[in-house]
């Protein structure tokens, strides 16, 4: 690692809400009076707190604050939720928006890819595209000229290179469009969020690409992305911001994995002291449903590796009935992935408890919910327990080059096997 | 680390200077130029059956309206000269600095969508619908030559030529100076208040008749000519007829009015253009 070749300091940036009509002229004019003629600071962005103008409804803190470095070959990733202020900053960086306060310096070139497609026209062919997106991507003609048939080859559209690219499908779009951007040979290069676009195969491309750009070409890369299995593999080091504010700035996985934890969607445990509060009927009303996750580490994200135990309690209204329960669990959108009942019990008044072990490496990543049932006589239900817990799981992958959405509601490791039956010699 | 304190390449701050842009790096991006106006060019013309000729057709066709509107029909006079290479003089010269004009007092508007996503001297996009409008200028250019040409040899048109036509590059320059100063200028505020879109086509079309395109200064009764001289663009149609055709009314004192008017306008919104420019992409 070389030396700092950005630095963010003190930056913050605030937009103004709101359409712009007859009343903006007036505070144009009021702006311009103050800090033109009268010398003195933004009457819309004054310095007697943040907190004053972050509760002002008329203005919004995009970011607030931000202070990092980024050293040379280094890839930061920038992590956080929409509307976080990732976007802002990397428009900031990228020298298109102007910060409202604060500074950022850096040395060498940079590009800025924040869509697929800068600069291209439907109605213009594969290779004027190349050029004019090239040009303003920031490439020199010779360079486009020495790289044309490399970035034709790689995003494999050579028989259409002729062909305006509003026939092409929207596939070999993306691809022409990425093509130009991955030939890109900036000393800096800001990247948002671009590989959720493309098929598996590119994506694959594209982050063999950015990963070679900065492991072997020593380029520093600024990443955005939500997907945390590529940030976790491509960058050094991550920036979690947080309602534009910096909430955690560090090693990468350190970062990635507080984020995770803290940004599950968790209803983990629900309890309930006295049977006149919890939820039931007059059969059955339950004292607590708790979900247990086997973490290796407390405060490591529940991932689709990690084991679940379901405990649940309920009071039991009824003496001498044959009780038996069923854990229904159901994906966020309602689909249910299972129905596990229990083995029918005789039951008296009193505390009934259930337990239920579900293993690792079952579910898929996604959100959760379980439901309970109480059934009497395997036939006849008594209560119904509906969306007693929630829960989200992570994603985790090992040794796998790809980074797209993986399908299923389950994701159950079966033992599976792969081998070479027979060879065929070629003379 | 001591080291890491040497100069910076680069900084972004809140402040925007008046001198935001180098001229070294607008020429590290004159490619982009070229081919903007290559696709400016070949957009214009693409799916339609006629194609570049379209270039030509369009002022040929203002120009037959023209010579029966306000040459028949309404009967202004055009001096000693014919009507159609009087007319079709103005209307080219006229096309230049309104296309020029209205061509870039939309740049923010027009390329919201792209300035919002990448960072390059905005300065290339009204220079690159100048240049495409000079291109078109270029062509409707040799087409008067030939009209001219035909008059002289078939209509007995005395060779207009003389050192005056010299003087005709420099009425090009002013126009296309004054054009992409007003539009530099105008582009900032139709950003902001999408409603001065709308006032600066109704203003360019109302500017036409203070500017001798269909009338001579020479024809105008007394009271109203002060009006016309007014406008900085007048000695310049004036100039180009006079250089071109041998006829037309200007003095020295006008055109230095006019040249005076094209450097204040283009400098100022040059500056206005960088200081604001950066600033816009909140609000476009």
């Amino acid at each position: 690692m070389g030396d700092v070749v950005i630095e963010v300091e003190n930056l913050s940036k605030m937009y103004h809400l709101g359409t712009i009509g007859t009343g903006s002229l007036r505070q144009d004019v009021q702006r311009w009076w103050t800090t033109s003629v009268l010398k003195r600071e933004d009457p819309f962005f004054q310095a007697h707190g943040t907190e004053a103008l972050a509760a002002n409804k008329e203005t919004i803190l995009a970011l607030q604050n931000i202070n990092f470095e980024v050293k040379q070959g280094e890839v930061l990733g920038i992590i956080g939720s929409n509307g976080s202020g990732k976007s802002t900053l990397l428009k900031i960086v990228s020298r298109i928006v102007r910060p409202t306060k604060g500074a950022v310096r850096g040395r060498g070139s940079v590009s800025s890819l924040l869509e697929v497609g800068t600069g291209f026209h439907q109605e213009l062919t594969g290779r004027e595209n190349i050029y004019i997106s090239g040009y303003i991507l920031g490439m020199s003609k010779a360079e486009i000229r020495k790289k044309f048939d490399e970035i034709v080859a790689f995003s494999g559209v050579e028989a259409f290179i002729d062909t305006p690219v509003k026939r092409y499908s929207s596939g070999m779009y993306v691809r022409l469009a990425f093509a130009v951007a991955a030939h890109l040979e900036p000393d800096i290069l800001i990247v948002d969020e671009v590989l959720a676009v493309g098929d598996a195969d590119f994506q694959k491309k594209c982050l063999g690409k950015m990963r070679q750009a900065s492991h072997s070409d020593g380029r520093t890369i600024l990443f955005v992305s939500h997907s945390m299995q590529a940030i976790n593999n491509l960058c050094d080091k991550a920036l979690w911001l947080n309602q534009g504010k910096m909430k955690e700035l560090g090693e990468v996985t350190s970062v990635v994995n507080k984020y995770i934890s803290g940004t599950q969607q968790f209803n983990l445990k629900q309890e309930w002291a006295t049977p006149e509060e919890a939820p039931g009927n007059d059969l059955v009303r339950f004292k607590s449903v708790e979900l247990v996750p086997q973490l290796i580490q407390p405060g490591d994200p529940l991932d689709i590796r990690t084991p679940l135990t379901v405990k649940f309690q309920f009071w039991n209204m009824t003496d001498d009935v044959l009780l038996s329960t069923g854990l229904h669990l159901f994906t966020y959108g309602g689909e249910c992935i299972f129905d596990v009942p229990s083995p029918a019990t005789r039951c008296d008044k009193g505390l009934v408890e259930g337990e239920c072990n579900i293993p690792g490496n079952f579910l898929n990543d996604g959100s959760y919910y379980f439901s309970i049932i109480v059934v009497k006589d395997t036939s006849v239900e008594q209560f119904y327990f509906e969306e007693c817990l929630s829960f989200d799981i992570e994603d985790y992958r090992e040794n796998i080059q790809w980074y797209g959405k993986w399908w299923g509601a389950v994701r159950p490791k079966f033992p599976f096997r792969l081998h070479q039956k027979e060879m065929i010699y070629q003379q | 680390m001591p080291e890491s304190k040497k100069a910076w390449d680069w900084e972004i701050t809140s402040k925007t200077s008046y001198w935001g842009w180098s001229v070294r790096e607008l020429w590290s991006y004159r490619h982009l130029l070229g081919s903007l106006v290559r696709r400016d060019f070949l957009l214009n013309y693409q799916q339609t059956i006629l194609g570049p000729a379209w270039i030509l057709l369009q002022p040929l066709l203002t120009l037959v309206t023209y010579v029966l509107v306000f040459g028949r029909l309404v009967g202004i006079s055009t001096g000693t000269l014919p009507p159609v290479l009087f007319y079709f003089s103005g209307i080219v010269l006229w096309n230049f600095f309104s296309d020029s004009f209205g061509g870039t007092s939309n740049t923010f508007r027009d390329n919201a969508q792209v300035f919002s996503k990448v960072y390059f001297p905005r300065l290339i996009v009204p220079m690159a619908v100048t240049s495409t409008q000079f291109f078109r200028f270029s062509i409707q250019f040799a087409m008067l030559l030939v009209l001219i040409g035909f008059y002289w040899a078939f209509r007995d048109l005395p060779s207009p030529f003389s050192l005056l036509t010299l003087a005709f590059p420099f009425a090009v320059v002013c126009v296309a100076g004054t054009g992409l100063g007003l539009g530099l200028l105008f582009s900032v505020i139709t950003a902001k208040y999408r409603d001065m879109a709308s006032i600066v086509n109704l203003g360019i079309r109302m500017l036409m008749y203070l500017t001798p395109v269909i009338y001579p200064v020479g024809a105008l009764p007394k009271k109203y000519s002060w009006l016309v001289q007014l406008n900085p663009l007048t000695p310049l149609f004036e100039l180009s007829r006079l250089s071109l055709l041998g006829e037309g009314t200007v003095t020295a004192g006008q055109l230095v009015y006019s040249f005076t008017f094209m450097i204040v306008v283009l400098s100022g919104a040059m500056l206005v253009f960088n200081k604001q420019g950066d600033k816009l992409i909140d609000v476009v």
